[in-house]
């Protein structure tokens, strides 16, 4: 069986419905979210004069019922337009994203990189040394990795290689070593997960009766290991790349603050604290978007990843 | 055996000596299970470090602030970041100073070696960048024209004695002039009521949410779960930003955003185990004798659910009380003058360049803990596991 | 007779595990002749999986063998690196293992997990490797081969799948086939069919085949000679008719009697009351007393393995490990055997 049979068109139809269903919802969620804040979106605004508020409410279309404003914000998302900025007159908010996506997007991409270049070996040199001082001190450095919070991680980072040694600069990316710290902290939580995760699951695939075969047909140990126990220990470490995807993300809304990175994560932050309701929006819309798209991704690695699995038998 | 030995009794049947029969069949009595977990667990090093430490961050939160002299909010804006440990100078018999290099300003060590009192300079000159203080007979002077300042006392370069403790803020002051351990402690505090509200309403919802779907089953549970995707496509930590954006800042918002994100996999982890359950027989058996669904629910099921709910909670715990610092570290958390570690964290962020030991504290506190909870958390799993164990 | 093919000298292979080590295999002798089939039967944890294995030392986390020898075609096995060892399995002796369904790997064709043992034994290229891969599997009775071979593990049905093992356990022509109870999961029809394969496949092939099972059946329809095993030890050995004949030990007479007509395969060895010794703290006498009907006080004593020449009753290639075989058992109760 080929790849294309175990996918059918009406799986992926099915899928890309369900996708834009939950787009739905979240724009639906975020959209009254957004408009149950108490009081109008201008009340932390300095006492505007009423004719200025109204004038206001007017330009954001905030005089109109709620249910015309969502109908139209709808509209709007539909033709990939998530309107203006609240507090930015003259930017909109696919600008706001436009400008940080290729900030975010480097970062994550080389953080994803490291979770899966590093993650990975550091996961397979332990379970290979199970027990002796390899696997300890891997796992003794990923049960930090997973308990130190990665805004620790990086102020620390931060103070030491930064400002102390100066090895690194402290803010932007204007040299690749900016680059460093950054992904660093970024990766460092979903390194250490994966580290342990792919010495788990290398671990018990390794117990796996198939791995006996291996053996009994007189196969040397690394070929064993490399060629029967890896690939199938993959797979659930395939399983939670669209997660992790998920959480750089939301990882980078701190980091990019801490290093003063101009990404899509620090533009949120900022409206947050700016109270600019349409970019909350239109960025959390994104994300979501964006995400929902790495999970059918990890889907379609998975296809290849795993002969058995055939999304056209579902019921 | 030499064959000598063989007598006629030895081919006597064996029954009538049941005691000889039954050496070798049973080395052991068979513990119960929750005896093997128990002793598992406690066999497991790093999960009783963690428990020991929960233990005692568990006690400072509690009593922490109540025996501290201070509280989390009193500010003192003279005896602003201040360390926890100095080399004081000795200016005469009776008195040893202080000199805070990154503001310029100079304390007296108190009796009990405290820093406890800002010493305003009897003059200032500007020009030369210099203050003057007159202590005694002793003129003091702070050169600060120079880099690190210099002090003299009678014109004489002072010579600084050896490290001691800040017997008045063992963990310093902040830029408030607030005691930093107390507000330690409140943080903790802050976490552990975070992550325990959490857990509960988490607990709640998700038992709830998934022994519904599960016992019901069909078309309920088919809808329920497909809700339960939708929910666990979001990022928790964007749901929780938007909550905390609706709600505005506080530690009620904190709470109630926090616990009501992390039920999707308690539903899960229940809704699983009461499918695996469901099919056995004494739930078969306790149908046909006429229990009430709720019945078998809370009789039955949950307590053979308990192992791998008790995992997902104590895993639960360390996430919240990461969200709930991330949280406050951005700005969307507790409000000043609550302290969170989250807060804590992003203070000392302010005035890393002057003071950067001011991270220590927050950054250790918040990563022990985590790491405290992991461990016991991985050491409950391969306790209720014993499969792993072996 | 020729030479042995195999034999095993006082085996004992124990597993460490941090409940206690348990002493799977202790003290088993064995001999195995080309192109016989010995059938070792015995219930569920009698030690008969680690038997086998450690021929090859295939064990798993925390298997040792702590003693005795396995002597094939002149050279110790258990004397042997993993690297010489590695260039035994699968080349001269071959392994078929009892759940089809776990022992492919699920991420790799059947013919790649076919030419893998080809290519990893013999100078050939992949070409060739993949047409005797075809030809395995006719040789096995896979319907469309030439297609088949593309085809994933879990495409297959589970007798199918145990042909693929047995064309990967077959690949570089064996001298000797260890299968671990080859049909236990599947069911009966199939599982006659895979016995017929087998012992035809001996018969023109000519390796000798060690067939491990808990169905007598399967011994009286395959095998040419049998050993019980017990308690990780020989209960008793004895050419399959003189068996199912003349069997000398109360255990295998408890498994005869227990089944109507055990010819028929489809008897598995459950019946007998009790339940097998705890491993980890064995009966310091016969394994079997706590369960025996005719256990005496000498029983608590370790009897010995007794062969035709000293002992009662026996017949030539037999053997028992039992008091009542013992030469100076009184009269009376030689009646009752
Ligand atoms: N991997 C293992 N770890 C611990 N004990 C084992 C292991 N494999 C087998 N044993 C023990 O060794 C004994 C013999 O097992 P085995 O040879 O598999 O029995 P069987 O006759 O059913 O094939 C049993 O008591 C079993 O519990
Ligand atoms: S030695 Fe004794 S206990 Fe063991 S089988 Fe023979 S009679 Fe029974
Ligand atoms: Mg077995």
């Amino acid at each position: 069986m080929n790849s294309a049979s175990r996918m059918p068109l009406a799986w992926l139809a099915q899928r890309v419905l369900m996708m834009l269903v939950t787009l739905l919802a979240v724009i639906t969620l975020t959209f009254a979210l957004m408009h149950a804040v108490p009081g109008g979106p201008f009340v932390s605004e300095k006492m505007l004069a009423p004719e200025i508020e109204a004038a206001l409410n007017a330009k954001f279309g905030l005089d109109q019922p709620v249910w015309r404003q969502y109908l139209s914000y709808l509209w709007g998302v539909v033709q990939f337009d998530l309107g203006p900025s609240f507090k930015y007159p003259g930017v909109s908010v696919n600008s706001m994203i436009a400008e940080g996506l290729a900030v975010t997007a480097q970062t994550g991409l080389l953080a994803i990189i490291c979770v899966v270049a590093l993650g990975v070996p550091m996961g397979i040199v332990a379970a290979l040394n199970r027990g002796r001082w390899p696997d300890t001190l891997a796992m003794f450095v990923a049960s930090l990795g997973i308990a130190v919070p990665s805004y620790v991680i990086a102020t620390v980072s931060l103070y030491v290689f930064a400002l102390r040694l100066g090895w690194t600069p402290a803010f932007g990316l204007d040299d690749w070593r900016g680059y460093i710290l950054p992904v660093f902290a970024l990766s460092g939580f979903w390194m250490s997960f994966v580290a342990r995760l792919t010495r788990s699951s290398l671990l018990e695939t390794m117990g796996q009766d198939y791995i006996m075969t291996a053996r009994a047909k007189g196969l040397p140990a690394h070929t064993v290991m490399l060629r029967h126990g890896l690939r199938n220990s993959m797979i659930p470490v395939v399983t939670v790349l669209g997660p992790v995807v998920a959480n750089l993300l939301t990882g980078s809304f701190v980091i990019e603050q801490i290093f003063a990175l101009p990404g899509i994560g620090r533009h949120f932050v900022l409206s947050i604290t700016n109270r600019d309701y349409t970019a909350i929006m239109g960025i959390t819309i994104f994300y979501a978007a964006f995400l929902m798209l790495m999970i059918l991704i990890v889907d379609l690695l998975y296809l290849w990843l795993d002969p058995r699995i055939s999304y056209g038998d579902r019921k | 055996m030499t064959r000598a030995a063989l007598t006629p009794e030895m081919w006597q049947p064996l029954a009538a000596n049941p005691t000889a029969l039954a050496e070798g069949s049973s080395p052991q009595a068979t513990r119960g299970f929750w005896a093997g977990v128990r002793s598992r667990l406690f066999r497991h090093r790093s999960a009783m470090a963690g428990l020991v430490f929960i233990i005692f961050l568990v006690l400072a939160a509690i009593f922490g602030p109540m025996v501290s002299p201070y509280s989390y909010f009193e500010q003192n804006l003279e005896l602003s970041n201040l360390p926890p440990a100095y080399r004081a100078y000795t200016v005469d018999a009776d008195t040893e100073v202080f000199v805070n290099r990154s503001n310029l300003s100079l304390y007296r060590v108190d009796d009990q070696g405290g820093l406890s009192a800002l010493l305003r300079p009897d003059s200032r000159d500007m020009i030369n960048r210099q203050s003057t203080w007159q202590i005694g007979d002793k003129a003091v002077v702070l050169d600060y024209g120079q880099r690190p300042p210099v002090l003299t006392i009678n014109g004489e370069v002072a010579q600084s004695g050896g490290l001691s403790i800040n017997a008045r803020n063992p963990f310093g002051t902040d830029q408030l002039g607030r005691d930093v351990l107390v507000r330690q402690m409140y943080g903790a505090r802050i976490s552990l009521l975070v992550a325990a509200a959490a857990v509960l309403t988490n607990f709640v919802i998700g038992v709830i949410y998934g022994g519904i779907s599960g016992l019901l089953g069909g078309r309920v549970d088919a809808v329920m779960m497909r809700f339960v995707e939708i929910v666990a496509t979001i990022p928790l930590t964007l749901y929780v930003i938007l909550m905390m954006v609706v709600l505005q800042s506080g530690l009620l918002s904190v709470v109630l955003a926090i616990g009501t994100v992390y039920w999707v996999d308690m539903a899960r982890v229940v809704r699983g185990q009461i499918l695996t359950l469901k099919g056995q027989d004494y739930v078969a058996a306790a149908r046909t004798m006429g229990a009430s669904t709720s019945r078998i629910l809370f009789k039955h099921l949950l307590p053979n659910a308990f192992g791998p709910i008790l995992v997902t909670l104590t895993m639960l715990i360390p996430s919240a009380i990461f969200i709930e610092s991330f949280m406050s570290f951005i700005g969307l958390g507790v409000t000043p003058p609550q302290a969170s570690w989250g807060t804590l964290t992003s203070e000392a962020v302010e005035t890393l360049r002057a003071y950067p030991y001011q991270l220590l504290f927050p950054a250790v506190a918040i990563s022990l803990t985590m790491l405290a909870f992991n461990f016991l958390g991985d050491g409950l799993r391969d306790a209720l596991d014993p499969r792993l164990s072996s | 007779m020729t030479a042995p093919l195999l034999s095993l000298r006082d085996l004992r292979t124990e597993y460490r595990t941090d409940r206690g080590t348990v002493q799977a295999v202790r003290g088993v002798d064995l001999t195995l002749y080309r192109g016989e089939i010995l059938g070792l039967v015995g219930e569920s944890g009698s030690g008969k999986s680690v038997t086998c294995m450690s021929i090859l030392k295939l064990l798993k986390r925390g298997g040792h063998i702590t003693s005795g020898s396995a002597d094939y075609d002149g050279t110790d096995l258990l004397r042997l690196s993993e690297g010489q060892l590695s260039r035994v399995r699968g080349d001269k002796i071959g392994v078929v293992f009892q759940d089809p369904m776990s022992a492919l790997n699920p991420t790799m064709t059947v013919g790649r997990q076919v030419e893998e043992v080809l290519l990893q034994h013999r100078k050939i290229s992949k070409k060739d490797a993949r047409a005797r891969a075809i030809e395995l599997f006719k040789l096995v009775r896979i319907p469309s081969a030439e297609t088949r071979i593309d085809n994933y593990p879990h495409e297959f049905s589970g007798g199918m799948r145990q042909r693929v093992m047995i064309a990967i356990a077959l690949a570089c022509d064996p001298d000797l086939l260890i299968a671990d109870e080859p049909t236990t999961a599947l069911d009966v029809t199939i599982q006659r069919q895979i016995l017929a394969l087998l012992k035809e496949l001996r018969d023109r092939l000519g390796m000798a085949i060690i067939l491990v099972t808990h169905d007598l059946g399967v011994i009286a329809e395959t095998a040419d000679r049998v050993m019980v095993l017990y308690g990780g030890q020989i209960m008793e050995e004895a050419r399959v008719a003189d068996l199912f004949e003349a069997p000398q030990h109360p255990y295998t007479r408890g498994l005869l009697a227990a089944i109507p007509d055990p010819r028929q395969s489809g008897g598995a060895l459950t019946p007998v009351p009790g339940s097998p010794p705890d491993m980890r703290n064995p009966p310091s006498g016969c394994p079997f007393a706590p369960r025996c009907p005719k256990a005496m006080a000498i029983c608590l004593t370790p009897p010995d393995l007794y062969g035709a020449g000293d002992a009662l009753h026996l017949r030539p290639a037999q053997r028992t490990r039992c008091w009542l075989a013992d030469p100076a058992v009184p009269a009376e109760l030689m009646e009752a055997t």
